[in-house]
């Protein structure tokens, strides 16, 4: 009974939404919770496949769009979660709409993509079958406090998952958790990691911090048994090694983090499908495109080409300075200090700007734009123009020769989708 | 060229969020005022520089705090005199805390510190995190604080300077920090000595006075310090 009454209160409240403009997407979730607070587990209990949570701190959009990919690829109905809107409301407003009045779900799995806290509560609520974790790295800790704190939220959720878990083999954090709680609980362990040779290309979050030591020096992947490996890559050719058999395919999403994602995403769906064929997977994964944030690319009316990146922490932002970093691009940097973006900016002097060659940042933008400035100069990079005002600044950019390229923290980033699709269009 | 050698106490294990800043301005600055600047790492069972005229430590995480703790006592005996010494030292959080006689955890165990500072932290149930000011004799502090833990000064303890805005200290007294001689703790994590400029002028000016017996500053542009400073101090908490 609560289940249909569940659906058809959301559907109700969806509907008197039509009528107003823009958002509204979690609005029907949360009379929907409120009302019935069993709702969503109810409903999620019924999916065949069940649930998976696929959580961390960097790479969960990405990894989960990869995830929903091969799923559906091969005949599975996904339910999953958009980013940014509130989770479990999220989840209640998307089961709502979909589910019949009978309060059947025609979905055969539910993919979701969680944060490190909300992984926590949720899993107090819902039990995932499987529990994908990434990365745990220093990230919006005036929210969380400590690192050890986000990881313990992570264990939680690990603890919940009813067949296992599958982890970061160079993520001592994770990794230690997960073998002591796999082993407690008598649920499955699997793993995915990079090869020694690719370490120093991800660094975990003490080496990120560390001094005097060689990026890599702690790893010891190959000691562990490791489902899913990246062993090379070469452009965006990607070389995986997969229960002992090598795998190669040009995937669509570039940059390293995301080849890793990839391996993240294999594992996970090779665990769901294990009646799939491997290869088929490998060319499956090939096919999935960037997510938010992750180097879209907008043409304004002008002319003008600006790519877009989020950096949301220390990893991020390093991962982004790798992989832009040597270009002759003209840079704007863009940071915000909302709650989402994190208030406190200390996290900025964790990151290594070396890998910036050209020394110059166009312009700083948001509301901390001086301290990115002052921040850069320390590093001896020299910032053009500091413009709080982000259309702005997107407009002095635009004016510049050459190519330009956006790294903005998560709020910013938002602002900057709005602006840009009103004044331009999306590159495909 | 005159030297300054910077001591860092316990870089890998106690560098929560921003600490290398801290390391990275001084670098910088020491460079700017035409002094050479070199780093001495001391970790934990290695042993202690004999040269140290400046020494840094950072904020760390329960666990990390507690992999330091033997090794801080073991090397308390040369705090205390590089303090007579007059050594300029600037300590943030964790390092600050274990420079205090003890810190008494949740459930109430005693972690004993080395006693450079004359006070005591006690584990709190919320956690202090937000923008801070304080009002020093060196001038108006800007920063960023982020613990649990309440630090409590004893008698005829200074402290760093007055809240204006945040908790410092424990939320109560309105005390931030604590100075003995050079030595300098507060709860201002991250880019402090960046926003504060003045502040890590001071140390690199007592770190000479010590060496050298005289200290030549020279021009700096700090002109986006004072935009980021402007921008903290209109900063709710």
């Amino acid at each position: 009974m609560q289940d249909f009454l569940g659906t058809v209160t959301g559907k109700t409240v969806k509907a008197g939404l039509r009528f107003r403009r823009g958002g509204g997407q979690a609005l029907p979730g949360l009379v929907v919770e409120k009302i019935f607070p069993k709702y969503v587990r109810s409903m999620l209990s019924k999916l065949p496949d069940g649930v998976v949570f696929i959580t961390g701190t960097n790479g969960k959009t990405t990894t989960t769009k990869m995830v929903v990919h091969l799923l559906e690829s091969n005949g599975k109905r996904v339910l999953t979660n958009s980013t940014g809107s509130n989770l479990s409301r999220g989840i209640a407003s998307s089961l709502s709409q979909h589910a019949k009045a009978s309060g059947r779900l025609p979905f055969d799995i539910a993919v979701l993509e969680v944060d490190e806290a909300a992984a926590r509560r949720l899993s107090e609520q819902i039990k995932p079958r499987w529990v994908l974790a990434l990365n745990v790295s220093r990230d919006q800790l005036d929210r969380f406090g400590e690192v050890d704190t986000i990881a313990d939220y992570i264990g939680a959720a690990m603890r919940a998952a009813t067949e296992g878990v599958i982890t970061n083999v160079n993520d001592p954090n994770l990794f230690t958790r997960a073998q002591k709680i796999t082993e407690k609980e008598g649920t499955e362990l699997h793993l995915f990691g990079s090869s020694s040779k690719l370490s120093r290309y991800f660094p975990n979050d003490y080496e990120l911090a560390a001094v005097n030591l060689s990026k890599g020096a702690s790893k010891g992947s190959t000691k562990n048994n490791v489902g899913v490996s990246l062993e090379d890559f070469n452009g965006n050719l990607v070389k995986y090694r997969i229960i002992n058999e090598n795998y190669e395919s040009r995937l669509k999403v570039s940059g390293q983090h995301n080849y890793l994602n990839g391996a993240a995403a294999l594992a996970l769906g090779g665990n769901l499908m294990p009646d799939v064929e491997i290869k088929d997977l490998v060319n499956q994964l090939a096919e999935v495109s960037l997510a938010f944030g992750r180097g879209e690319k907008y043409r304004l009316s002008g002319g003008a080409v600006i790519e877009l990146v989020l950096v949301k922490n220390p990893a991020s932002f390093t991962q982004a300075l790798a992989s832009y970093g040597s270009a002759k691009a003209n840079l704007m940097i863009a940071i915000n200090d909302n709650i989402a973006d994190g208030r406190d900016v200390s996290w900025l002097w964790d990151v290594d700007f070396a890998p910036l060659q050209t020394k110059i940042v166009a312009l700083t933008s948001g509301k901390r734009a001086a301290d990115m400035a002052l921040r850069l100069s320390y590093d001896d990079i020299k910032t053009i123009e500091i413009e709080n005002d982000l259309p702005n600044a997107v407009h002095k950019l635009a004016d510049r020769k050459g190519d330009k390229v956006i790294l903005a923290t998560y709020t910013a980033m938002l602002q900057l989708y709005k602006l840009l699709s009103k004044h331009g269009e999306k590159v495909l | 060229m005159r030297e300054l050698t910077v001591l860092h106490l316990y870089p890998n294990e106690l560098n929560t969020y921003g600490d290398h800043g801290n390391a990275l301005t001084l670098k910088r600055r020491i460079q700017w005022h035409g002094l050479e600047p070199t780093f001495v790492y001391h970790h934990p069972g290695g042993r202690l520089s004999d040269r140290a005229d400046i020494v840094i430590g950072g904020g760390g995480q329960d666990s990390a705090q507690a992999d330091v703790q033997q090794d801080i006592l073991r090397i308390g005996d040369d705090m205390h005199a590089l303090t007579e010494a007059g050594v300029p030292m600037v300590l943030i959080c964790g390092t600050y805390q274990l420079f205090g006689h003890r810190f008494i955890t949740n459930t109430g165990k005693v972690i004993k510190g080395i006693g450079v500072l004359n006070l005591e932290t006690i584990a709190g149930q919320k956690r202090m995190i937000g923008n801070l000011m304080v009002k020093s004799d060196l001038g108006v502090l800007l920063g960023f604080e982020n613990h649990s833990g309440q630090t409590f000064l004893g008698k005829d303890q200074a402290p760093l300077g007055k809240v204006r805005r945040g908790n410092g200290n424990n939320g109560k007294d309105k005390t931030e920090g604590a100075r003995t001689n050079n030595v300098f703790g507060t709860y201002m994590h991250g880019p402090f000595l960046p926003n504060n400029p003045f502040f890590c002028d001071e140390i690199i000016k007592l770190a000479a006075i010590n060496k050298y017996g005289d200290f030549q500053p020279r021009p700096i542009d700090d002109s986006l310090a004072l935009q980021t400073r402007a921008g903290a101090r209109r900063r709710k908490y």
